[in-house]
């Protein structure tokens, strides 16, 4: 059998042990979820395996040849393949370019054989159950969640014994996880071993056939999925954490903070409508291209509206611009930490003097001292583990990643908190943490809008829910111990009136 | 002290530690070389590659870059002369006023060409490595064009104290380049525009949701720059009496060697204008010392090549860990 053992697999960097003593053997022919919160040592494992980085010491046997490798090519070689969470193809190129990319079939005269190529890509495809993609479409124009299984499907090419999937589903919509889900499924009936890395523990009882915790570096356990009820995988995950409770709040639901009537931005959305008020938690709901994004961007004013009008503390914006919404007290964080939400080159220290600046130096005239007790009230304020701020925020987890871009808006004493995605990415401890300070600054009287792929997430942080649907607030949930599932029946809903959105 | 915050220090310091090691070579093989008098012609030659660096480092840590500088400078130095001899009617000592009024105009000129780079880039998205390599054939047409192609002496007799008089003993080119290094300096270290310079060529869309006004820096950076190379343009309109067409040329190529050498990256939102200075020292030093060693001007141009590669590679290395 092609089981993947683990004997004492150890990685010390330097003093630090990101791995430490790992032994366990991964069963061929099941999906293994591996669970952990950020830091925990998953992503030093994955690399591990994928012969990204060496071992301090330690063994990985897969079936009985012992493997040993020194780059991921050779871990290729001996059977094991790894699809990252960063997709990793060229977006113009064809789906069968990709999948065959450094080894496209040639024909005597040295020019690639198309014509075998898409029939190589189509028996691949026949073989994993079929796929409803063209072997010659262009990546560009498959969605993220097409991309990802072409992801899967090109490492499938490699025929591995052992498959590492590394958070597969973080960028996808319910819809495209089960298509996903499905594939997964049909590779672990051709009997490959696959571990199945992610943060999403909703989805261990769809997939999974056991689950194996991390905690510190260390291996904490292995059980399998029937007996992995959320108690346990959160006692395995962390140790023991106090249940997580919505706060009673009194909402005052006269005089709104942000008012805005028929909004519209085409094509997404055309005539929204909804009250916002003091302390108020507020969640939105949809399906992925329903305008969530775009509509918290709007009210931000990084993107200009078609028409409408919003109101702050009752005063129309007649200009709705970054400096004026944020002179306004509008803060905005990013879903997409990397790339809009943090300067990664900069130190934690200068991410977080961002969108203060006018507060922090009316004048214009900053300096390090100036800043610094800004800095140190947001780090002691959020709790970011950060060891030197002075050091890149690159270096920081997930998380803490988060809790700097939140401390930035802070750091601007904003009344308005528009959250896209807060818990992307981060663990269930940085995630409580996350909600924690959503519902202390809301006590304050700041109020918050949420944003969030998870239905969970919404159901378990916001006093009140929309859902976004055709273009408009399509329902309101008072939050009361709502079920996810009746949201996200709202959110599918068919439309109610033809054409109403293109 | 740590051994690592030593290592650390070390590294961060690596250019100048390698500018000192050349200053003791150099010191001791080269005759003449270490006296006053040599040290500050090593600075006034670097007076005007040396602000325009300074402002070049900032253009390219806000992600973007200026390859005109070179024909700003001998477009500007002619403007001046043009001024002063359309505004005098070619007076044999022309009065004071058309010089100031001469400078006033080409400074205006100058930042005006930075606006209009900066403008394009936002507006329509033109990389400034395209506007600045267009407005390089310009300028230098430009220079050509109102001079004629043969250089204007319009000056009056006290013109020549700007590039070529002392004040204390220390060329007047010199305190030029410290102020210069004193705005700059200030500018990214002590103000919010100089966080905004960082973050912005750090991460434009990061810094754009944060509420930074992404186009106003950038577009500060390249008037600035602009406004330097007119300054050295005039700087050397006093040195040779003369507004000429003919000088400065490929001098963008010796400002962004400079930079690179200093450690800044050209990918935007890293490096410091202290590094800008080291390396254009260090350009200076070599300079001089080749030719106090008597290298064959040839030769100087393939080391001082080489010395640019060294010097990335360096940089890649230290970052690397």
């Amino acid at each position: 059998m092609t089981e993947l053992s683990l004997k004492d697999l150890t990685k010390h960097y330097g003093s630090v042990k990101a791995l430490d003593g790992f032994t366990h053997v991964f069963e061929a022919g099941q999906v293994h979820a591996l669970i952990g919160k950020n830091g925990s040592g998953k992503s030093t494992f994955v690399k591990m395996i994928s012969g990204a980085v060496q071992p301090t010491r330690g063994t990985i046997h897969v079936g009985d040849s012992e493997a040993n490798f020194t780059t991921p090519r050779q871990a290729q070689d001996a059977g094991i393949a790894t699809v990252y969470q960063e997709l990793s193809l060229v977006p113009e190129l064809s789906v069968a370019e990709n999948i065959y990319l450094g080894r496209l079939p040639k024909r005597r005269s040295g020019l690639i054989d198309w014509r075998r190529l898409n029939r190589l890509t189509e028996e691949l495809f026949q073989e994993i159950g079929g796929l409803e993609i063209s072997p010659s479409a262009l990546i560009a124009d498959l969605s993220v969640g097409q991309q990802q299984m072409i992801e899967i499907v090109k490492a499938m090419s490699f025929r591995p014994q052992v498959l590492q999937l590394d958070e597969p589903t973080s960028a996808l919509a319910q819809t495209e996880v089960q298509h996903l889900f499905a594939l997964v499924r049909r590779l672990r009936a051709l009997g490959v071993t696959i571990i199945y890395i992610t943060h999403r523990l909703a989805e261990l009882g769809m997939i999974a056939d056991t689950v194996t915790a991390i905690r510190d570096g260390v291996f904490v356990g292995s059980v399998p999925i029937d007996k992995a009820s959320p108690p346990v995988i959160l006692d395995m995950m962390f140790g023991d954490l106090p249940p997580l409770v919505r706060p009673a709040t009194q909402i005052k639901r006269e005089d709104p903070v942000l008012s805005v009537r028929k909004l519209a931005l085409f094509p997404f959305f055309n005539d929204v409508n909804f009250d916002l008020f003091a302390g108020e938690v507020l969640g939105i709901a949809g399906m992925l291209g329903s305008g969530r994004t775009e509509l918290l961007h709007a009210l931000f004013g990084a993107r200009k509206l078609d028409s409408g009008t919003m109101r702050v503390r009752g005063d129309t914006v007649a200009m709705p611009d970054i400096p004026t919404m944020k002179s306004l007290g509008v803060g905005y964080t990013s879903e997409d930490r990397k790339h809009a939400g943090l300067v990664q080159m900069l130190s934690s220290h200068a991410n977080l003097c961002l969108a203060g600046q006018a507060k922090i130096a009316p004048s214009g005239w900053i300096t390090n001292g100036r800043e610094r007790p800004f800095v140190e009230r947001q780090i002691a304020g959020l709790h970011i583990k950060v060891g030197d701020p002075m050091l890149p925020v690159a270096s920081l987890s997930g998380g803490n990643q988060q809790k700097i871009v939140v401390g930035n808006w802070m750091n601007n004493a904003p009344e308005i908190l528009l959250f896209d995605e807060p818990a992307r990415g981060v663990d269930v401890q940085a995630k409580r943490q996350i909600y924690e300070l959503i519902w202390e600054k809301a006590r304050d009287g700041v109020s918050s809008i949420v944003v969030s792929t998870e239905l969970e997430d919404l159901t378990e942080c916001c006093d009140r829910i929309l859902v976004l649907r055709d273009g408009q607030i399509s329902e309101t949930f008072a939050n009361a111990g709502i079920d996810p599932k009746d949201i996200y029946a709202a959110c599918m809903a068919a439309p109610q009136t033809v054409g109403a959105v293109s | 002290m740590t051994r690592t915050k030593v290592i650390s220090i070390l590294r961060r310091n690596s250019m100048l530690l390698i500018l000192l090691a050349l200053y003791v070579l150099v010191a001791t093989t080269a005759n003449g070389f270490f006296t006053i008098n040599n040290q500050l012609n090593i600075l006034r030659n670097i007076a005007v590659p040396g602000m325009i660096a300074f402002g070049m480092a900032l253009v390219i840590i806000v992600g973007e870059i200026d390859l005109s500088v070179g024909s700003m400078v001998a477009v500007s130095a002619c403007l001046t002369a043009w001024f002063v001899e359309k505004l005098s009617g070619g007076a044999f000592e022309p009065a004071a006023w058309t010089v100031i009024v001469a400078f006033a105009g080409t400074l205006l000129f100058a930042a005006s060409i930075g606006l209009m780079a900066g403008l394009l880039r936002q507006k329509i998205n033109v990389p400034t490595f395209i506007t600045s390599l267009a407005m390089m054939a310009t300028l230098a047409g430009l220079a050509n064009l109102i001079t004629g192609g043969v250089p204007i002496s319009s000056f009056p007799s006290w013109y020549y104290f700007i590039g070529s008089g002392r004040f204390l003993g220390v060329p007047v080119p010199v305190y030029l380049l410290a102020v210069a290094f004193a705005i700059t300096f200030t500018i990214s270290n002590f103000t919010a525009l100089g966080r905004s310079i960082y973050a912005v060529g750090g991460n434009m869309e990061a810094a754009r949701l944060s509420g930074i006004n992404v186009w106003r820096t950038k577009i500060i950076c390249l008037m600035m720059t602009s406004v330097f190379a007119a300054i050295g343009g005039i700087i050397y309109s006093s040195l040779v009496n003369a507004g000429n067409p003919t000088i400065a040329r490929g001098l963008e190529l010796e400002v962004i060697s400079a930079v690179i050498i200093g450690g800044i990256s050209l990918f935007g939102g890293k490096g410091t204008i202290w590094g800008a200075f080291i390396g254009v020292l260090f350009l200076g030093v070599l300079l001089n010392a080749m030719t106090l060693w008597g290298f064959n001007p040839y030769v100087q141009q393939v080391i001082k090549g080489g010395l640019i590669l060294a010097a990335v590679f360096i940089n890649f290395f230290i970052d690397r860990k």
